[in-house]
Protein backbone atom coordinates (compact mmCIF):
# COMPACT_ATOMS: atom_id res chain seq x y z
CA UNK A 1 0.00 0.00 0.00
CA UNK A 2 3.45 2.53 0.75
CA UNK A 3 5.13 3.93 -1.85
CA UNK A 4 3.43 6.93 -2.73
CA UNK A 5 4.84 10.51 -1.86
CA UNK A 6 2.20 12.72 -2.24
CA UNK A 7 0.07 13.82 0.89
CA UNK A 8 -2.11 16.41 2.93
CA UNK A 9 0.57 18.38 4.84
CA UNK A 10 0.27 19.25 8.16
CA UNK A 11 -0.46 22.90 7.95
CA UNK A 12 -3.32 22.36 5.26
CA UNK A 13 -4.30 19.73 7.50
CA UNK A 14 -4.58 21.95 10.23
CA UNK A 15 -6.14 24.77 8.10
CA UNK A 16 -8.91 22.72 7.27
CA UNK A 17 -9.94 21.20 10.37
CA UNK A 18 -9.38 24.87 12.26
CA UNK A 19 -12.06 26.12 9.08
CA UNK A 20 -14.83 24.47 11.06
CA UNK A 21 -14.32 24.87 14.45
CA UNK A 22 -17.09 25.98 16.30
CA UNK A 23 -15.14 26.60 19.32
CA UNK A 24 -11.84 29.39 19.24
CA UNK A 25 -9.82 27.16 22.07
CA UNK A 26 -9.94 23.90 20.47
CA UNK A 27 -6.57 22.88 18.73
CA UNK A 28 -5.40 19.59 17.38
CA UNK A 29 -1.85 17.92 18.76
CA UNK A 30 0.84 17.21 16.03
CA UNK A 31 0.42 13.79 16.48
CA UNK A 32 -3.30 14.11 15.35
CA UNK A 33 -2.45 16.33 12.31
CA UNK A 34 0.19 13.61 11.01
CA UNK A 35 -2.75 11.05 11.69
CA UNK A 36 -5.59 13.24 10.01
CA UNK A 37 -3.29 13.89 7.17
CA UNK A 38 -3.22 10.07 6.54
CA UNK A 39 -6.99 9.46 7.26
CA UNK A 40 -7.26 12.31 4.14
CA UNK A 41 -4.85 10.95 2.35
CA UNK A 42 -6.59 6.98 2.24
CA UNK A 43 -10.38 9.13 1.49
CA UNK A 44 -8.95 10.20 -1.51
CA UNK A 45 -6.68 7.25 -2.49
CA UNK A 46 -9.76 4.98 -1.94
CA UNK A 47 -12.18 7.40 -4.03
CA UNK A 48 -9.49 6.63 -7.20
CA UNK A 49 -9.27 3.44 -6.40
CA UNK A 50 -12.24 2.47 -6.32
CA UNK A 51 -13.20 4.45 -9.34
CA UNK A 52 -10.41 2.76 -11.49
CA UNK A 53 -11.51 -0.96 -10.37
CA UNK A 54 -15.20 0.44 -11.57
CA UNK A 55 -14.01 1.15 -14.79
CA UNK A 56 -11.79 -1.77 -15.52
CA UNK A 57 -15.18 -4.05 -14.49
CA UNK A 58 -17.11 -1.78 -17.11
CA UNK A 59 -13.94 -2.13 -19.43
CA UNK A 60 -13.27 1.48 -19.85
CA UNK A 61 -10.45 3.01 -20.39
CA UNK A 62 -11.20 6.68 -18.23
CA UNK A 63 -12.71 7.30 -14.82
CA UNK A 64 -15.25 9.03 -15.43
CA UNK A 65 -18.22 10.60 -12.77
CA UNK A 66 -20.27 7.63 -13.98
CA UNK A 67 -17.64 5.41 -12.63
CA UNK A 68 -17.31 7.51 -9.72
CA UNK A 69 -20.96 8.20 -8.66
CA UNK A 70 -21.74 3.95 -8.48
CA UNK A 71 -18.25 3.79 -5.86
CA UNK A 72 -19.21 7.12 -3.49
CA UNK A 73 -22.09 5.49 -1.71
CA UNK A 74 -19.55 2.38 0.10
CA UNK A 75 -17.13 5.09 0.06
CA UNK A 76 -19.20 7.42 2.28
CA UNK A 77 -20.74 4.83 4.24
CA UNK A 78 -16.88 3.42 5.10
CA UNK A 79 -16.06 6.78 6.41
CA UNK B 1 -36.57 19.84 5.07
CA UNK B 2 -32.98 18.92 6.62
CA UNK B 3 -31.38 19.85 3.41
CA UNK B 4 -28.99 22.60 3.50
CA UNK B 5 -28.59 24.85 0.23
CA UNK B 6 -25.30 25.38 -1.27
CA UNK B 7 -23.25 28.11 0.61
CA UNK B 8 -20.80 30.41 -1.16
CA UNK B 9 -17.00 30.41 -0.48
CA UNK B 10 -15.31 33.07 0.83
CA UNK B 11 -11.11 33.82 -0.11
CA UNK B 12 -9.54 31.71 2.35
CA UNK B 13 -12.15 28.80 2.17
CA UNK B 14 -11.32 28.96 -1.83
CA UNK B 15 -7.48 29.11 -1.01
CA UNK B 16 -7.68 26.19 0.73
CA UNK B 17 -9.98 24.33 -1.55
CA UNK B 18 -7.36 25.05 -4.37
CA UNK B 19 -5.06 23.68 -2.07
CA UNK B 20 -6.83 20.50 -1.47
CA UNK B 21 -7.51 20.15 -5.43
CA UNK B 22 -3.83 20.67 -6.18
CA UNK B 23 -3.15 17.55 -3.68
CA UNK B 24 -6.31 15.08 -4.90
CA UNK B 25 -4.53 15.64 -8.60
CA UNK B 26 -1.43 13.81 -7.27
CA UNK B 27 -2.49 11.19 -5.29
CA UNK B 28 -5.07 10.50 -8.35
CA UNK B 29 -1.54 10.95 -10.39
CA UNK B 30 -0.11 7.87 -8.92
CA UNK B 31 -3.05 6.04 -8.87
CA UNK B 32 -3.24 6.60 -12.82
CA UNK B 33 0.10 5.59 -13.03
CA UNK B 34 -0.43 2.39 -10.97
CA UNK B 35 -3.67 0.93 -12.39
CA UNK B 36 -2.60 2.22 -15.98
CA UNK B 37 -6.20 4.17 -16.00
CA UNK B 38 -7.18 7.93 -17.04
CA UNK B 39 -8.93 10.24 -14.83
CA UNK B 40 -11.25 13.02 -15.79
CA UNK B 41 -10.66 16.06 -15.08
CA UNK B 42 -13.99 16.26 -13.51
CA UNK B 43 -13.50 12.89 -11.61
CA UNK B 44 -11.05 14.51 -9.81
CA UNK B 45 -12.84 17.99 -9.02
CA UNK B 46 -15.30 15.74 -7.55
CA UNK B 47 -13.07 13.75 -5.22
CA UNK B 48 -11.43 17.13 -4.32
CA UNK B 49 -14.71 18.35 -3.66
CA UNK B 50 -15.88 15.74 -2.01
CA UNK B 51 -12.67 15.56 0.37
CA UNK B 52 -13.04 18.97 1.32
CA UNK B 53 -16.85 18.87 2.62
CA UNK B 54 -15.89 15.57 4.16
CA UNK B 55 -13.14 17.78 6.05
CA UNK B 56 -16.23 19.51 7.61
CA UNK B 57 -17.84 16.35 8.95
CA UNK B 58 -14.40 15.41 10.05
CA UNK B 59 -13.48 18.52 11.47
CA UNK B 60 -16.89 18.66 13.84
CA UNK B 61 -16.89 15.26 14.82
CA UNK B 62 -13.44 15.78 16.34
CA UNK B 63 -13.83 18.71 18.46
CA UNK B 64 -16.96 16.66 19.88
CA UNK B 65 -15.20 14.00 20.18
CA UNK B 66 -12.46 15.80 22.37
CA UNK B 67 -14.85 17.73 24.21
CA UNK B 68 -17.09 14.59 25.32
CA UNK B 69 -13.44 13.84 26.85
CA UNK B 70 -13.60 17.07 28.10
CA UNK B 71 -10.66 18.21 26.10
CA UNK B 72 -9.81 21.29 24.08
CA UNK B 73 -6.93 20.10 22.35
CA UNK B 74 -7.72 16.95 19.59
CA UNK B 75 -5.65 13.99 19.94
CA UNK B 76 -5.06 10.84 18.08
CA UNK B 77 -7.53 8.66 20.22
CA UNK B 78 -10.24 11.34 18.65
CA UNK B 79 -9.06 10.52 14.89
CA UNK B 80 -8.98 6.86 15.74
CA UNK B 81 -12.83 7.47 16.59
CA UNK B 82 -13.36 9.46 13.15
CA UNK B 83 -12.59 5.83 11.37
CA UNK B 84 -14.55 2.96 13.40
CA UNK B 85 -16.85 2.51 10.22
CA UNK B 86 -14.61 0.61 8.70
CA UNK B 87 -12.61 -2.32 10.10
CA UNK B 88 -9.84 -2.30 8.04
CA UNK B 89 -9.38 1.24 8.04
CA UNK B 90 -9.57 1.59 11.55
CA UNK B 91 -6.93 -1.64 11.80
CA UNK B 92 -4.70 0.81 9.40
CA UNK B 93 -5.65 4.23 11.01
CA UNK B 94 -4.14 2.44 14.89
CA UNK B 95 -0.81 1.20 12.73
CA UNK B 96 -0.09 4.29 11.62
CA UNK B 97 -0.76 6.38 15.13
CA UNK B 98 1.61 3.75 16.50
CA UNK B 99 4.11 4.60 13.92
CA UNK B 100 3.89 7.83 14.37
CA UNK B 101 4.14 7.76 17.87
CA UNK B 102 7.24 5.48 17.82
CA UNK B 103 9.01 7.81 15.34
CA UNK B 104 8.31 10.89 17.01
CA UNK B 105 9.78 9.28 20.60
CA UNK B 106 12.68 8.56 18.66
CA UNK B 107 13.40 11.73 17.24
CA UNK B 108 13.07 13.00 20.37
CA UNK B 109 15.04 10.23 21.84
CA UNK B 110 17.53 11.31 19.57
CA UNK B 111 17.55 15.18 20.08
CA UNK B 112 17.93 14.63 23.88
CA UNK B 113 21.54 12.62 23.82
CA UNK B 114 22.88 15.12 20.69
CA UNK B 115 21.87 18.10 23.12
CA UNK B 116 23.45 15.98 26.12
CA UNK B 117 26.75 15.31 24.29
CA UNK B 118 27.36 18.58 22.62
CA UNK B 119 26.92 20.09 26.51
CA UNK B 120 29.47 16.82 27.57
CA UNK B 121 31.76 17.73 25.05
CA UNK B 122 31.88 21.53 26.05
CA UNK B 123 32.43 20.98 29.50
CA UNK B 124 35.34 17.93 28.59
CA UNK B 125 36.58 21.09 26.60
CA UNK B 126 36.13 23.55 29.49
CA UNK B 127 38.11 21.22 31.83
CA UNK B 128 40.79 20.79 29.89
CA UNK B 129 41.38 24.57 29.08
CA UNK B 130 41.51 24.63 32.87
CA UNK B 131 43.53 21.80 33.34
CA UNK B 132 46.09 23.33 30.74
CA UNK B 133 45.92 27.28 32.49
CA UNK B 134 46.61 25.44 35.57
CA UNK B 135 50.22 24.56 34.86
Amino acid sequence: MEGSCAGFRKELVSRLLHLYFRDGKTKVSGDALQLMGELLRIFVMEAAVRGARQAQAEDVALVDVDQLEKVLPQLLLDF
Amino acid sequence: MFVEGKKALNPAQKRLKAAVHYTVGRLCEEVALDKEMQFSKQTIAAISELTFRQCENFAKDLEMFARHAKRSTINTEDVKLLARRSNSLLKYITEKSDEIAQFNLERKARKKKKSEDGNKSSRETAEAEAVDSED
